[in-house]
């Protein structure tokens, strides 16, 4: 993990508020871009979060925008294909035109760079990438990529608990 | 010394597309072709697995066209089990009428996609412009109103597809001999009255003539350029109703040639009988074509511009697309249109088109009775089904076979990207004649024109191949030896 996850302290029990949404890209179909998925469905499954709306989408699209438009904090997980990245990462995103669209793909910070073009606005963005290694069509991660991501839950989990205590935030 | 181009991948399209020019040493060109380079196989591994699983699977072929897929599917069920139109029964009109919607929705969305995310960009800002700003996100910058409008639409398309399909992509509706649902009061009012960030479907009708406006700025500006880029030939295909007219979900097929003569009319059932396909070492495509004819003779084009080609006119009950049709029809007096970049603004058309013919179903009060499947029994059962609708991109056909157990043994896939691959390689070649042959130093500009007669069909390769992942294009500059002397990745 990078060591920039470790300073932000906020991270999951922010989220717990109907003005955040939390976003799972990917593909359950393509092995591990379905860790985008996994993440949402481990909230779920947890309880964390039930205030934040959770979502599960194949891909960003330009609309995405405006519907970030409507929130204060956004996080989007998606899975990885970095080879330099170690297990996970969390970033908090700025926007930028990167130029790169097409129909099937653009990127978060170009979906930032729109919100504040469009909308006037510019909403809390974070972006968590957990590492994923096989994207063939088939259904399930693979071991490792179900390892990173029992490694990135764990760590949410624990600073979760911590910032349980003393504020209002998250109750599990 | 002679030179060979590739673009590989071509951007802004739907899957991995590459083009190889060959130049002489005179730099003539000698050879153009697109290539497609990938392989999926829905059709193989669809096979064992339960024929009502068919419309599910089949429709993640894609991200864009997956109403088109699944009602293709579907119809394909309806004979399956016995209550198709193979069997001479007629749906019934309220599930008839919800596929129509989410198919109408879907078509609105996909085109909105095409020709505002992709073609507009292009339009304004000028095939050599930089890379950096024509497309959207140089629009964005650009006129960040317009991206507001179309990201309403958009949205608005979405929220029609949810409203029937019940998720924004890749949803349920239809299953065999109907659907699950009708559309509830609450779901029209939102569509047709807007809601707290949703546009009403007289403001999508609004913004849709807005963008059919666009094009005729962009005409108006650029007409010798319009008219001139990629004029090839090819017969024009569509499904057709009673009445003549281009019918979306249902009808005959119909292929007609430069001077609007039918040259074939066909049940699509009987597709095998009158079309075969050719291959290619070079290409995954297939060339689909019409036996009667021959492969050149018989090779047609799907998709916006064949439909606005065959159809005789519009109902009465969508009078603006109606009118921005007969302008189109008088621009060629009575002709077929062979203009590749004329597609857009049949693509346009389109748009408005299918924005009236919502409006027309939202106040449809069939769409809220409660008769949504026909019943059927194993007595009824046919074993085999035909589906085919007018997706976005042209002319889709499903073809399946289920055994006795109820598992699927046979499918079979025609995609409107197949349909065209003759006239898209026609288009490359002549593109690539009138912009780069004869030129010693190919620019960047060039090399778009070429995508730009690609993107004018909004090709879907990954459908054409039934195949998945990331969606480049390549071009590529080879000499008379084969060695690669220039090349753009984008």
């Amino acid at each position: 993990m990078n060591s920039s996850v470790e300073n932000m302290a906020a991270l999951l029990a922010d989220y717990n508020n109907s003005d955040s949404l939390i976003y799972g890209i990917g593909n359950i179909g393509r092995q591990d871009d379905g860790l985008g998925w996994a993440f949402i469905d481990w909230l779920e499954a947890e309880s964390i979060c039930p205030k934040a709306e959770l979502m599960r989408h194949y891909q960003l699209h330009l609309e995405d925008a405006d519907m970030i438009s409507y929130k204060k904090q956004v996080l989007f997980v998606d899975a990885s294909k970095n080879p330099d990245l170690e297990i996970f990462q969390l970033e908090n995103i700025k926007p930028k035109m990167d130029f790169s669209f097409t129909s099937h793909a653009i990127s978060v910070e170009s979906i930032l760079a729109t919100c504040q073009t469009c909308f006037d606005y510019m909403p809390k963005v974070q972006f968590l990438t957990i590492k994923g290694y096989e994207w063939e069509l088939q259904q399930g991660l693979t071991i490792k990529a179900k390892e990173n991501l029992e490694v990135t839950t764990k760590f949410f989990k624990k600073k979760h608990l911590l910032n349980k205590t003393g504020e209002d935030h998250g109750k599990t | 010394m002679s030179k060979k181009l590739v673009i590989d991948p071509v951007t802004r399209i739907e899957g991995h597309g590459k083009v190889t020019i060959h130049l002489d040493d005179d730099n003539q060109v000698v050879d153009a072709k697109l290539h497609v380079v990938e392989f999926r196989g829905f059709e193989k591994f669809i096979q064992g697995h339960p024929y009502w699983e068919a419309p599910m699977l089949l429709q993640r072929i894609c991200g864009i066209c997956f109403v088109s897929h699944h009602l293709c599917g579907a119809k394909a069920l309806d004979d399956i089990v016995g209550v198709g139109y193979s069997t001479g029964t007629p749906m019934l009109p309220t599930p008839e009428k919800m596929r129509r919607l989410g198919h109408y929705g879907q078509q609105l969305q996909s085109h909105v996609t095409a020709y505002f995310y992709l073609i507009v960009p292009e339009m304004l800002f000028g095939m050599d412009a930089a890379p950096e700003q024509r497309n959207v996100l140089g629009l964005v910058e650009a006129d960040p109103a317009l991206v507001k409008r179309v990201v309403a639409l958009r949205k608005w398309g979405q929220e029609v597809i949810k409203s029937v399909l019940g998720k924004r992509m890749h949803g349920i509706s239809s299953i065999p001999g109907g659907v699950n649902q009708n559309l509830s009061i609450e779901a029209r009012d939102r569509l047709l009255n807007g809601d707290e960030g949703l546009i009403s479907i007289d403001d999508v009708i609004e913004f849709a003539q807005d963008g059919l406006n666009l094009f005729y700025d962009f005409h108006e500006k650029n007409r010798e350029q319009v008219d001139t880029f990629a004029d090839v030939p090819a017969l024009n295909m569509c499904l057709v109703g009673e009445d003549d007219n281009v019918d979306y979900y249902h009808g005959k097929m119909r292929i007609v040639d430069k001077n609007k003569e039918i040259v074939a009319e066909l049940d699509y059932h009987d597709y095998l009988e009158h079309f075969s396909e050719a291959t290619e070492e070079w290409s995954y495509m297939k060339f689909p074509f019409l036996k009667a004819l021959g492969r050149e003779a018989g090779s047609v084009r799907v998709g916006p511009l064949a439909r606005v080609n065959v159809t005789k006119s519009y109902s009465d009950s969508t009078p603006l697309a109606k009118a921005a049709l007969e302008r189109f029809h008088d621009y060629t007096k009575g002709k077929a249109n062979d203009m590749t970049l004329h597609t857009n603004w049949a693509r346009a058309i389109e748009i408005l088109h299918s924005a009236e013919q919502i409006k027309v179903l939202l106040n449809d009060p069939e769409l809220q009775k409660e008769q949504l499947v026909l019943t059927y029994d194993q007595s009824m059962w046919t074993g085999e089904g035909v589906g085919v609708v007018e997706a976005p991109r042209g002319t889709l056909l499903h073809h399946y076979r289920a055994n006795e157990e109820g598992n699927i043994t046979f499918a079979n896939l025609v995609v409107a990207t197949t349909q065209n691959n003759t006239v898209m390689n026609r288009s490359v070649r002549s593109v690539a004649e009138d912009y780069i042959g004869g030129n010693a130093e190919i620019t960047e500009g060039m090399m778009n024109a070429i995508e730009v007669s690609i993107r004018a069909y909004d090709p879907c390769l990954s459908c054409a191949t039934h195949a998945a992942g990331q969606m480049p294009l390549v071009v590529s500059v080879l000499d008379s030896k084969g060695k690669l002397v220039n090349e753009f990745i984008r």
